[in-house]
């Protein structure tokens, strides 16, 4: 079985974490980790250095990313993003817009890219696995999470890059899986 | 046309609300449902020769309205639209951001940031920023009455094979409008996005060019048919600027005939 060592696109300590974790896959993979900005901020304050920071650059780096990946001939595209893309949060209106905005640019890429055999999927994490201080701004959630943890880079996260990336998520596209330890449970 | 006659309660009267893109279109239909609920009406458009006839054809009607020429890409320019809909009226309770400029279908890996990314960032995203910021005081000050309400898309949940660039940039808005709904709460603003497919003049553009392109959207849609900007856009509009909805926030509401039911 071929064994190729998963790129990771992206800055920053989570970046680097799964970088260290050294991860291989029967598919060429491309893990995009955007430089998502953990600053909170109140909406009202921030100005248009605050929002090219948080919201247009990450994007125009991911979108990069995600051509580069398809470019390199890569069949396995997965995006990492914070659960805020999906509960937002109070200011980090900026945070979760980029975040939101990756994770369905997930979608996009997995409907155009489809035929071609390439799948796109994005894992989304607890805030805190990009820095992100929820408590500090107010409750993301109602509820602590299920399993009483928010989960590592190494014996949570790696694992699912592991199986989007392989030979046997070949039917799975488009798809977020969220890992958070069940704080954000919907639909 | 929504008559200006007793058929509408005025639900609005008393209120003012700026609508950006009214000058055609998703946002003159909104305009002009709002109007007809009695709510004063700034057109906010990019040129004034759409913006003033939409104007002059709801004060013919016995409307409120007046045409602010904006730019909503230029902070100065849209703080000034606010500034001239407070003198005028007196206040802001209702900030509808519609206008969108961009939307070329392109293929992601070719996809040309100045061309298929700029316009559409601009218009959407940075426009909420530029919108929600200026209004913010004014909304604040109607407390319970203050609406900020943001015109997304479909696409902006399930994606787009045609438009992938625009999936992302209509999904920011939903998510800000969440982070919004969580933040200004406390002072009594809602904050939540329309979701339509509605025949705006881009749409029935593409129509006439490919009127299969008609065929396919009106078959897999339940209802069988596109939206008319007013009465079905303008009617949800209605909804999240009205008191009858002073417990939504952070919601959207999809408005396209039943086709995307995934939320």
């Amino acid at each position: 079985m071929v064994s190729i060592a998963v790129t990771i696109q992206g800055a920053g300590a989570l970046a680097d974490a799964l970088r260290a974790a050294d991860m291989h896959s029967d598919c060429a993979t491309t893990v995009v980790v955007p430089t998502i900005g953990c600053q909170a901020k109140p909406f009202t304050d921030l100005t248009d250095a605050d929002f090219d920071a948080a919201w247009e650059q990450p994007m125009r780096e991911a979108i990069v990313a995600f051509q580069g990946a398809h470019k390199a001939g890569h069949t396995r595209l997965i995006a990492i993003v914070p659960t805020i893309a999906m509960s937002g949060a109070p200011q980090l209106a900026h945070v979760a817009a980029t975040a939101e905005a990756i994770r369905v640019m997930v979608k996009s890429a997995a409907r155009q890219w489809g035929a071609d055999g390439i799948t796109v999927n994005c894992i989304a994490v607890a805030p805190e696995m990009f820095g992100i201080d929820t408590a500090a701004v107010g409750a993301v959630s109602i509820a602590p999470p299920a399993l009483a943890t928010k989960g590592t880079v190494v014996d949570d996260l790696v694992p699912l890059i592991r199986l989007a990336s392989s030979v046997d998520a070949h039917h799975l596209t488009g798809a977020t899986l969220t890992a958070d330890g069940g704080i954000w449970m919907a639909p | 046309m929504t008559n200006f006659s007793s058929a509408n309660s005025g639900r609005l009267a008393g209120r003012t609300a700026i609508v950006t893109g009214a000058g055609q279109g998703v946002g003159e239909g909104i305009a002009r449902r709002l109007a007809a609920e009695g709510a004063n009406v700034v057109i906010a458009a990019r040129r004034a020769v759409t913006g003033e006839p939409v104007a002059e054809s709801i004060q013919s009607l016995g409307g409120s309205a007046i045409c602010v020429e904006t730019d909503i890409t230029n902070r100065e320019s849209v703080a000034a639209c606010v500034a001239a809909t407070v003198q005028r009226f007196g206040g802001l309770h209702i900030m509808v951001h519609n206008a969108f400029r961009g939307g070329l279908p392109h293929k992601l890996e070719e996809a040309d940031l100045d061309r298929h990314w700029n316009h559409m960032s601009q218009t959407g995203v940075w426009a909420v920023l530029h919108t929600g910021q200026a209004a913010w005081p004014h909304l604040r000050d109607a407390g319970r009455h203050g609406r900020f309400i943001i015109v997304t898309s479909p696409s902006g949940v399930e994606g787009s094979a045609n438009i992938p660039l625009y999936s992302p940039v209509k999904a920011a808005e939903r998510a800000i409008a969440k982070s919004l709904a969580r933040e200004w709460g406390p002072s009594g603003v809602t904050v939540n996005c329309v979701a339509p497919v509605a025949a705006s003049p881009a749409l029935l553009t593409a129509f006439e060019r490919s009127p299969a392109l008609q065929a396919a959207l009106e078959a897999r849609t339940p209802l069988g048919r596109v939206g008319d900007p007013e009465a079905d856009i303008g009617s949800v509009a209605l909804f999240f600027a009205s008191d009858d909805s002073a417990y939504v926030t952070g919601q959207t509401i999809v408005c396209d005939g039943g086709s995307f039911l995934g939320l």
